[in-house]
């Protein structure tokens, strides 16, 4: 694919605002969501391997349990902040995404229903574990398997997008056209890069559940001790592990001693140090977020400036500046995004600080919080209905 | 020379790609009316255990948050996402033009997503952990938060539909898109049908309560919401068709005697079932109540959602985009240009990128193979094309017709445009010869 059909094949709309805030929302919105797929996939895989150990060991029981609460919520984290790095990319690399979702269409159709299904499993597992049930670790294991092959699409379909220069051959090969959607071609590092940061991650977050826990009476201080040592073991080994793929894949995409590679392998050594001699793990979490940005960045470097060389350029891309929908974005990301959320976090940290029922009403910050949100919510119903009306009447008078 | 945009094909055979995105959409439509129905059910119940005091209700809110927690997240936090996928690979131009136009929406919904998922998990696991006063106030906000994401993807879904005025076409403005002529009515229909599937999902929680009185009084109110919930449905889908373009009016003329009396039945099938649970709460066991909602899926939903994917036909967005991925008209507003005159003047095998350079000339080897790419490119969004196709077999039509009668039809009805619910699609007489040629092929030889 030469540039001239490259651009062609950009929506004719043109795009709602500039290109840059797509992107930055796409590299910032992407390290969000892969924070999460890492935090499931990691804490899921711990929980099996506690499933094993919890038999004859107390700490196991207890971690093997947190492990898979925590990997239930991250999977549905990480499905609801992948959904938007997918709206950016399309904005902007259009001709990229739809290519590939037609030539590889059959993968999207099994992706959306493996991913049903693991992730139910994934709930059977919980009860299963919850009961003590001797099928657990095989449901489990296979709902594990099943959520990292859904990863080994979206990689597939990640490393697709960089290829324009084979799509005809994929779509046609030999001048034959192929309409199956059955296109699939991994990149082997890429991907075992990418799905192995999945153990730093759950190592770091086991230090922080360590240091969460130290003030909540119902754990000891055994068993906070015995998961953060487990948590620093399994951090420094990740680490070291996912900086020896990186290097690989620097090296395979000719990367090696790119000024960016070397940032991410000073990152992954200064968070090797900080994992193991820091005392406050939350600095360290913030160093792994400041890691995942620049992988984040890393990945969409490499896809710039291929893009770029072919001659797509994603900032010459036409303008036609949608205001009214935008303004309304960054009110609802502000007021709801800012004031909601932090009322559930600012929640969820105090009840699980706290030894039994938290009574939030007496609690200052919380009920502000509660009231704004209330208010934002019902102001913003509100504007919905009169802006709708007015625009509905201007239009049909 | 001129070329358009289009994306290379994906098919799924027998079936149609444009159908596999209809089936993860009636799943999804499924579970998220059931989540935003049970959001608003759980504030109502939520409000009434702190008025009145009673302890009871939130043990029954634990079992129908779990419910909704494990069914309508899970299901419909996946299938969300999946229907864009499914609608990427079958219509690629159409999700484009959504994009295009409404990304800043669809990031609006986001956020009230995210404060969904963390929401509903707070909800559930915080009943015996914070305040009852706090617990009514997240309630409260989460009800509101999922009515939210309704408020925003209908503006979307209905401009699928049509923006209903001439507006959006001029100015491209997403208010003109979004504020469009269907977007009230088909809010409305559908938050009917949110309240009836929340009460509908409230009677299999509540008939499996153990304490009798408590299970017969919740199973009275939620009969009393369904049916309020279905009456509005009902009245605002009478709404929602006054305010439909007259291509889908035409089609609703021709699919109606098929569904109405299927509609009929379920109406009189789910007002007896309301008015049993309402007076007679005793009769309605789990399993009875489960196989209703199977029912509703089933013969409810599904041609439902058939229905409104084909009345939309030749469209898929905005009675701009074919469902064959041509703009098929200007809008001035968004500088889109028709397409339908270019493919006219130079063939699609030229306009069309992904044309391999073998199959860009017809000639006798390769006519039947171009034949079937020009069928499958043009047709196969609406049409499965084997002998065998579930879906709108394309076949069906043709049978007992020679290859002239074939290129007929196209060149007087496709070419002009005169069935308002395909698309006009013009092509230069060879093009038109190989796909009547390979129809021809197909079809099954007299004996």
């Amino acid at each position: 694919m030469d540039a001239e059909i490259l651009n062609l094949l950009r929506d004719p709309a043109g795009l709602p605002f500039y290109p840059i805030v797509f992107q930055g929302l796409y590299i910032l919105t992407w390290a969000f969501h892969a924070l999460f797929v890492f935090l499931a996939l990691g804490s899921m895989g711990l929980s099996i391997f506690g499933g094993f150990k919890q038999k004859s060991d107390n700490n196991w029981k207890i971690l093997t349990s947190h492990m898979l609460q925590t990997g239930k919520i991250s999977v549905s984290l990480l499905i609801v902040l992948g959904v938007a790095p997918l709206l950016f990319t399309q904005v902007i690399y259009d001709p990229n995404w739809y290519t590939v979702n037609t030539i590889s269409g059959l993968w999207v159709v099994i992706f959306i229903y493996t991913l049903l299904v693991g992730y139910s499993m994934y709930y059977w597992y919980y009860y299963a574990n919850k009961k003590q049930s001797s099928s657990s670790s095989i449901i489990g294991t296979i709902s594990f398997l099943l959520l990292v092959f859904c990863g080994l699409i979206m990689h597939v379909f990640s490393v697709q997008v960089i290829q324009p220069e084979k799509w005809m051959q994929w779509y046609a090969p030999n001048g034959v056209v192929d309409t199956s959607g059955t296109t699939f071609n991994p990149e082997t590092i890429r991907f075992l890069f990418i799905i192995f940061l999945s153990i730093p991650v759950v190592g770091l977050f086991l230090q922080n559940y360590g240091d969460f826990l130290k003030t909540n009476e119902k754990f000891d201080e055994k068993f906070i001790s015995f998961a953060r040592n487990i948590g620093t073991k399994i951090a420094i080994l990740g680490l070291v592990l996912s900086l020896a793929l990186f290097a690989s894949w620097a090296y395979e995409i000719d990367k090696l001693a790119d000024i960016y590679s070397i940032i991410i392998y000073i990152s992954f050594i200064v968070l090797i140090l900080f994992a193991k001699n820091l005392k406050n793990s939350y600095l360290t979490t913030a160093a792994l977020i400041v890691l995942i940005l620049l992988i984040s960045g890393f990945r969409e470097y490499i896809r710039y400036n291929l893009m770029f060389d072919i001659g797509y350029d994603i900032y010459n891309y036409p303008l036609n500046i949608e205001w009214s929908s935008i303004t309304m974005f960054v009110l609802t990301f502000v007021s709801l995004g800012g004031v909601g959320v932090s009322f559930i976090a600012t929640m969820a940290w105090k009840v699980g600080k706290s030894n039994g029922v938290l009574d939030a009403s007496k609690d200052r910050t919380i009920t502000i919080m509660a009231n704004m949100l209330l208010w934002i919510l019902s102001v913003w119903c509100i504007v919905y209905f009169a802006w709708g009306f007015f625009t509905l009447f201007k239009n049909s008078l | 020379m001129e070329q358009i945009g289009m994306f290379p094909l994906f098919y799924f055979p027998e079936i149609g790609s444009a159908w596999i995105m209809g089936i993860t959409g009636t799943i999804h439509i499924l579970a998220s009316h059931t989540s935003v129905g049970a959001a608003l059910l759980f504030a109502f119940l939520a409000h009434k255990a702190y008025k009145e005091d009673r302890p009871e209700l939130y043990e029954y809110m634990k079992k129908y948050g779990m419910f909704l927690l494990i069914f309508s997240y899970v299901v419909g936090s996946i299938t969300g996402p999946g229907i864009w996928y499914t609608a990427t690979a079958a219509s690629p131009r159409g999700i484009s033009a959504l994009i295009h136009n409404f990304v800043w929406v669809w990031a609006t919904e986001w956020v009230f997503f995210v404060f969904e998922v963390v929401g509903v998990f707070a909800l559930v696991y915080f009943i015996n952990k914070i305040d009852r006063k706090t617990h009514l106030k997240l309630t409260y906000a989460f009800a509101l938060a999922s009515v939210g994401t309704l408020f925003l993807i209908i503006g979307i879904i209905s401009f699928m539909m049509w923006p209903g005025n001439d507006a959006f076409y001029q100015t491209g403005g997403v208010s003109d898109a979004f504020f469009g002529l269907t977007t009230f009515p088909h809010l409305f229909l559908r938050i009917g049908f949110m309240i009836m599937m929340s009460g509908v999902i409230g009677l299999i929680i509540a008939s499996s309560l153990s304490d009798k009185e408590l299970k017969n009084e919740l199973i009275r109110k939620m009969g009393v919401i369904s049916f309020i919930g279905g009456f509005i449905s009902v009245i605002c889908f009478m709404w929602y068709i006054t305010t439909i373009p007259e291509n889908a009016k035409l089609l609703l003329s021709i699919y109606m005697p098929q569904i109405i009396n299927t509609k009929i039945v379920l109406v009189i099938v789910f007002s007896l079932y309301f008015a049993t649970a309402i007076l007679k709460p005793s009769f309605i066991n789990r399993p009875f109540a489960v196989v209703m909602l199977f029912v509703i899926a089933i013969f409810g939903l599904w041609p439902g959602e058939k229905l409104r994917e084909s009345i939309r036909k030749p469209y898929v967005v905005g009675q701009y985009v074919y469902s064959n991925q041509i703009m098929g008209r200007d809008v001035p507003g968004k500088n889109i240009k028709n397409e339908v005159d270019i493919i006219e003047k130079h063939g699609l095998l030229k306009v069309n990128v992904w044309i391999p350079d073998r199959l860009k000339t017809i000639t006798p080897e390769n006519k039947l193979e171009v034949g079937e790419l020009l069928t499958k490119i043009s047709c196969s969004n609406c049409h499965s094309l084997e002998p065998t196709g579930k879906y709108r077999p394309l076949l069906k039509n043709f049978v007992g017709q020679d290859k002239e009668m074939i290129k007929s039809f196209m060149q007087y009805s496709l070419a002009t445009g005169a069935i308002p619910y395909m698309p006009k699609i013009s092509l230069p007489d060879e093009e038109f010869d190989a796909m009547a040629a390979w129809i021809e092929s197909q079809l099954p030889k007299e004996k």
